[in-house]
């Protein structure tokens, strides 16, 4: 090994045990010299690299983990309230849309209407005159005619969200209401509609949809024929 | 569940004190010897220990934390350097004035810390790496992504250096006393 391979090796690697390296300083003192020289040089750097650490340091690092953890537990769970709170409001507002937007089954709002009525409805002796029926109707912009027959109650009543006119007849068929129902939003009004104890027809008009309900059996003909002939709405 | 995610988090927390413990000594002082400062150098460890929580599952063995670190610390000290590239100066080069080291250079340890503080940065940070951590010159290079002969030549460098300032210290002093 020439000499200068000799230095580059050992200023490289003061302490190396390479083969090669060991036979020259076997052969020559001078390089045994130079290594141990650096040897020296080399035990005395170790020493001066091990500037003091801060007494603290590792105590600060475990202290500043736990504090970011705890932080980034805080801010997660702040942003997950967040999120779960606009999840929430989202859900809210396109129910409440989706909801609103869902058509009105007319049918069953007025069967139910009914089925409620009938509980409720008194033994009202007192027939309503033709004059006060059409005082309600008018605000319909409506009127009849002529009677349409024996008028135990007339109210304004809603159905869902939409005001109608509630007629309760006593007919030969027995009870049969009729609404009428005002064109008002996103409803659907089936033709025929019935559940396990009424049914019910409709048809539309001008300004409002005329329904007529009666009991699963009654035939509700002659009630729609008197209405149909007697209503009438002003432009 | 939850008494499970517990005992994973302490056993986790456990790790994690057990790798400051073992390395950040180390870690500090390769950090210094980077920035030469240690306050910036602290700042660094404290970085370098924060991501090292969030990889703790990947750092699974000795050998593989201990280069993870000095990745995460060279990469930490490159940032400063993108960050403040306009109003830094690199101390290379500035002088640093002999007077002052005269002035402080109590002791061995301190006159050989401003030597090497005064290497290259090539040049001192594999010496560094050999000095502190005990690394081959394989190891340095698989650390630095450098060829292997690339850093026998800059750690022959940085010795061939201290000796040549030892050496003319050696004769400033002897002019500065005979003078």
């Amino acid at each position: 090994m020439d000499d200068l391979e000799f230095r580059r090796r050992v200023f490289a690697d003061p302490n190396t045990t390479d083969k090669d390296v060991t036979e020259a300083i076997r052969q020559d003192s001078e390089k045994a010299q130079l290594k141990s020289s650096l040897q020296g040089l080399d035990a005395k750097l170790s020493q001066a690299v091990k500037v003091p650490v801060p007494d603290d340091l590792a105590y600060k690092l475990i202290w500043q983990q736990a504090t970011a953890e705890f932080n980034h537990h805080k801010k997660r769970s702040r942003w997950f309230i967040a999120m779960a709170a606009s999840i929430a409001f989202v859900i809210g507002i396109t129910g409440t849309v989706i909801y609103q937007y869902q058509p009105v089954d007319m049918g069953g709002e007025a069967l139910a209407h009914v089925r409620h009525a009938e509980m409720e409805l008194p033994g009202l002796p007192v027939e309503v005159g033709l004059q006060q029926v059409n005082a309600k109707l008018a605000g319909f912009g409506g009127s009849f005619s002529a009677p349409i027959g024996d008028v135990a109650v007339a109210n304004y009543c809603h159905l869902n969200t939409t005001l109608t006119l509630h007629l309760i007849m006593n007919t030969e068929q027995g009870k049969v209401s009729v609404f009428v129902v005002p064109h008002k939003g996103r409803m659907s009004m089936p033709d025929s509609f019935s559940d396990e104890k009424y049914h019910g027809e409709s048809w539309s008009m001008m300004k409002a949809d005329i329904m007529v309900v009666g009991d699963k059996n009654a035939d509700l003909e002659p009630v729609m024929k008197k209405v149909k002939r007697s209503i009438t709405f002003s432009a | 569940m939850s008494s499970q995610v517990y005992s994973d988090m302490r056993a986790k927390q456990k790790r994690y004190e057990a790798l400051v413990h073992a390395f950040h000594g180390d870690i500090y002082r390769y950090a210094y010897w980077l920035t030469r400062d240690s306050t910036i150098a602290e700042d660094i460890v404290q970085e370098t220990f924060l991501r090292a929580w969030r990889s703790l599952d990947s750092l699974n063995d000795e050998k593989s934390a201990k280069s993870w670190l000095i990745t995460i610390v060279r990469r930490e000290n490159a940032r400063r350097f993108e960050r403040k590239q306009l109003d830094l100066v690199d101390i290379d080069d500035v002088h640093v004035a002999d007077d002052a080291f005269h002035a402080n250079a109590e002791s061995d340890h301190e006159e050989l810390r401003i030597l090497i503080s005064r290497l290259p940065t090539d040049y001192r940070e594999p010496l560094i790496l050999q000095l502190i951590f005990g690394f081959t010159g394989e190891e340095i290079a698989q650390q630095l992504d450098l060829n292997k002969n690339t850093v026998m030549t800059r750690l022959f460098r940085a010795r061939n250096q201290l000796r040549d300032m030892l050496g003319q210290e050696d004769t400033n002093l002897r002019g500065r006393s005979n003078g």
